[in-house]
């Protein structure tokens, strides 16, 4: 499934970018982000972090059990980001471009990826997993928001 | 104990309520998952979440020490069970191995990799979460017809092209006939996938005797002999020594005309932990692991004359095979190309079918199997081409019918149709729906900007599976009568019924031969152990030739009676009627109670006769038989939703002579809803990646009661000369006959809109987007 769409954040872009590779603010904002560890650099260079997280969609929910890494870094312009997880209830992948461009004293942070799933969620939750994912990336942009608005 | 003296008033062909139904309605009847026994466990399977990927490694440790679990087996641990049997065989088929578990890689999403066993069943669910299974995903495919594009991803790496088989039929001059054709009409029409959805899953109890080396297994199956000789070979057990109970069966339509995995891997757990298990399919895995019906893409062409007679027809069938080859899985499409011509005189045909693999759990038969994929194409082809012509559809047809005069008639698919007056159940039907005042609504209603449609279909269906040459297993059928020394009757048929009452049917049968009342009769079945071996129930086939092979035994051992009651009675002038034997001369009678019991004490005996009285006919049918049929749909479609108002639904069969006609009506009305289903709602849905997204009751629109218009039935009777009884079959007509009436009903309601044709499922958003003009 392919998703798409943008966020105002109220920061210029060079910060903005450094806050969403910010391990802590992403354990933080990821809804059902249960920890989030740095495991290193991957073989393509890319930063890794190994991360569980709660899902729910329609009347499955499970644990997932992963990988997030950030790679093509293109600071303050792009990077990319991919997730990566699997559980009792399926698996998850979800890959896409974050990119920055200056909106006043802000930024807009658009995002363009694709996400699929396997499993069980699949079978009962395609159905919902578009709104889904519309509503993780809403509220995950509105916490990050808030951690700003904390921050400055 | 009196034998009750039956009228002489027949019961065939009386509507004779189900006597089945008494324990399905007040919840008594005992299904797979009722059963309870001592020392019982419960397996649950683990199944890829992937539609490809390769297997690096799986760890059950933690599963093993779970409490409660006794065991886990995985792919190496069942190397040593036979495969998945395929029963079908086409020149080159390929069949890849199809072992009970995976082992390195997996080839669609529900593929079997694990099995838990534990003592609870909700133990054994919770212990597959903790086997941890490390998958590499490769690219899957899940279309047909992507899949033979090059460089599709290869479902089976032997094979990159994916291709199972190809075959091709020809009769007559098809070359010649579109060469000289004045038009030819063409068009792509599918058939979607479809989850065949019995209200019962599957499930199987399998226990072991140890001492006696024998295995007992209780299954939701349609073939529980074949099962039992398949399941043997493969767990590596002698025949004699595997029973198979069939206890009741919850529905099947096709799906369970089949030897799964699951069947061999509770055998296997069973002989391994010594003790009995069961396993119950989830609905989940129904969706996922139970093979799905139909999967057709078709590509048809029509030549014709200008004055609408019908030249040739030409066929390319892409079948959706799936990832493997279940029990018949390449024999349906060959269904469908012996019966693309329909009721209709085409001399050339020509047909190639390409069998292709996908990402995607197997198709199989599906009520109608084929037939309705058959019938679908060349109705809608007739419709087409009534379009391009300017016709009537009712016209078209009547004017390309085998006439009554050419029976029996030599198909240009090889086959012989039996008997048929095809005119008249069109007839029937157009006259039940008033038709040229319908036409007249119609236009009324066009002027008011309704989209009313007007469809109908004619059908003929191959059904009494089969002759034996013609099958993939035995096409026989077997019945066993005996009567006890009280006089009261058992039958015994290999033809195990699944819900089409054929204990009533057979009953009916039994009852009048004998002349004994209908409650004196037993019909029992599903038990390998006490019936006789038999095929099972598909096909239309249960009493065509179960009910031809009852019909013979009961004739073999009416001939017995009368040889008792010719020795009781002293006479050779005796009548056997009404349950009692009677003498011409003198009008003295003994009763079939008298006689049966005097057969079992045996103290005189009539000359070069046994004791006992029971009788046992295997039968062989010498053709199949091939009801036909007229459904006129009307339609009305909503502008603003796209929803499809069914306002009248009529349904004419000719399933030659009824025996119980509440039964008939009851096939009609489940065979409609299935194919309302299909036409309007259902659809398999397999993503890009190979997952199955309509996998939940919440995605997977099965018609509900209150989804079904009002049907009207209707019969003509032409009996079929194949079989003594005169029947043809009718489990499934009602399908068969159904998609194609509601398709061009509704592409007759929208054609003001220039709409010549629509695939399936008919669903409001399909129609909405039409209705705003988008291209489907």
């Amino acid at each position: 499934m392919k998703i798409g769409g943008s966020y105002e954040l109220a920061l210029p872009p060079a910060r903005a970018y450094t806050v969403l590779q910010d391990p802590s603010i992403l354990a933080r904002c990821m809804p059902g982000c249960d920890h989030l560890n740095r495991i290193g650099e991957t073989a393509e260079g890319h930063v890794a972090y190994e991360m569980k997280m709660k899902m729910a969609i329609s009347s499955v929910q499970g644990l997932f059990a992963g990988t997030v890494k950030l790679a093509d870094p293109n600071e303050p312009t792009s990077f990319r980001l991919i997730v990566e997880g699997s559980g009792k209830v399926g698996f998850m992948k979800g890959e896409g471009v974050l990119t920055f461009v200056a909106n006043g004293t802000g930024t807009d942070v658009r995002y363009e990826g694709e996400v699929n799933v396997g499993g069980v969620i699949a079978g009962v939750g395609q159905r919902l997993l578009d709104v889904t994912a519309k509503h993780i990336i809403k509220k995950f942009f509105g916490k990050v928001a808030a951690a700003i608005g904390e921050m400055e | 104990m009196s034998t009750t003296i039956a009228t002489t008033e027949k019961l065939v062909g009386k509507s004779i309520r189900r006597r089945e139904d008494p324990r399905l309605i007040t919840g008594t009847a005992t299904y797979v998952d009722d059963l309870k026994l001592p020392g019982m466990h419960h397996a649950c399977i683990l199944r890829s979440p992937h539609a490809a990927a390769k297997i690096r490694s799986l760890d059950i440790s933690a599963a093993q020490s779970h409490p409660g679990v006794v065991a886990v087996f995985t792919g190496p641990d069942v190397a040593g069970v036979g495969p998945v049997p395929c029963g079908a065989s086409l020149p080159g088929l390929r069949v890849p191995h199809h072992a009970i578990l995976a082992t390195d890689r997996v080839y669609y999403v529900g593929h079997a990799v694990a099995v838990v066993v534990a003592t609870d069943r909700y133990v054994a669910a919770d212990a597959i979460d903790l086997i941890e299974v490390d998958y590499e995903p490769t690219a899957a495919v899940a279309d047909p017809e992507k899949a033979l594009e090059p460089g599709a991803p290869a479902v089976h790496p032997e094979w990159p092209d994916n291709v199972s088989f190809t075959y091709h039929q020809e009769g007559g001059e098809p070359d010649k006939a579109f060469a000289e054709a004045e038009v030819v009409v063409k068009q792509r029409i599918t058939s979607q996938r479809l989850v065949p959805m019995p209200m019962e899953t599957r499930g199987c109890v399998a226990e072991y005797h140890t001492a006696e080396k024998s295995l007992t297994l209780w299954s939701s199956t349609q073939i529980p002999h074949l099962l039992r000789t398949l399941v043997g070979q493969m767990l590596g057990l002698s025949e004699n020594r595997v029973r198979v109970i069939t206890p009741e069966v919850g529905g099947g339509f096709g799906c369970k005309l089949n030897v799964y995995a699951e069947e061999a891997l509770a055998g296997f757990v069973a002989m391994k932990i010594g003790k009995p298990v069961k396993w119950i399919e989830s609905r989940r895995e129904n969706f996922l692991c139970t093979i799905h019906g139909r999967g057709h893409v078709d590509y048809y062409e029509i030549a014709a004359r200008r004055d609408g007679t019908v030249l040739g027809l030409r066929l390319k069938l892409i079948q959706d095979l799936g990832a493997y080859q279940q029990l018949l899985t390449p024999a349906i499409p060959t269904l469908s190309v012996l019966m693309m011509p329909g009721l209709y005189k085409f001399r050339n045909i020509s047909a190639d079918i390409i069998g292709v693999f996908t990402n995607c759990v197997p198709t199989d038969a599906y009520r109608g199997a084929g037939r309705p994929e058959a019938t679908h194409g060349v109705e809608r082809m007739m419709d087409l081409l009534a379009a391009e012509l300017n016709m009537d559809p009712a016209e078209i047809r009547l004017k390309n019918f085998i006439g009554n005069d050419e029976f029996p008639y030599a198909t240009a698919t090889g086959l012989s149709y039996d008997s048929g007056d095809y005119a008249a159940p069109l007839k029937k039907a157009l006259d039940m729906v008033n038709y040229h005042a319908l036409r007249e609504d119609q236009r009324k209603a066009r002027e008011q900007g309704r989209l009313m449609g007007i469809g109908i279909s004619t059908y003929g269906e191959i059904c009494a599976f089969g002759p034996s040459p013609a099958t993939p297993a035995g096409g026989w059928e077997s019945a066993t009568v005996k009567i006890d020394p009280s006089g009261k009757v058992t039958v015994l048929t290999g033809a195990s019924p699944h819900g089409q009452g054929e204990e009533t049917t057979f009953a009916q049968i039994a009852a009048d031969e004998l002349g004994v009342s209908i409650d004196d009769v037993i019909v029992f079945h599903g038990d390998t152990a006490i019936v006789q071996y038999g095929i099972g129930t598909f096909g239309s086939r249960g009493t065509a030739v179960g009910g031809a092979a009852l019909f013979f035994a009961l004739k073999d051992l009416k001939a017995k009676i009368k040889k008792f009651g010719e020795m009781m009675l002293e006479s050779d002038d005796i009548t056997f009627s009404g349950g009692v034997c009677t003498c011409n001369k003198t009008g003295n009678t003994v009763s079939l109670a008298q006689i049966a019991g005097m057969s079992y004490r045996a103290m005189r005996l009539p000359v070069n006769e046994e004791p006992g009285m029971q009788a046992t006919r295997f039968w062989e049918p010498p053709n199949f038989a091939f009801p036909f049929g007229a459904h006129i749909v009307v339609t009305e479609i909503d502008r603003e939703t796209g929803h499809v108002e069914v306002s009248r639904y009529v349904a004419v069969d000719d399933c030659g002579n009824i025996i119980n006609p509440l039964l008939v009506a009851g096939q009609v009305h489940g065979g409609v809803a299935q194919g309302l289903g299909q036409s309007l709602w259902e659809q398999a849905v397999y993503d890009d990646t190979g997952q199955l997204i309509t996998g939940e009751l919440m995605d997977y629109a099965v018609p509900k009661a209150t989804s079904m218009p009002w049907i009207e039935t209707g019969h003509t009777v032409t009996p079929s000369p194949v079989n003594p009884l005169g029947v043809k079959g009718v489990g499934e007509a009602g399908t068969i006959g159904c998609s194609p009436a509601v398709v061009n009903s509704v592409v007759d309601a929208l054609s003001p809109l220039g709409v010549r044709h629509i695939d399936m499922p008919m669903t409001p958003e399909k129609v909405w987007k039409i209705l705003q003009g988008e291209r489907i």
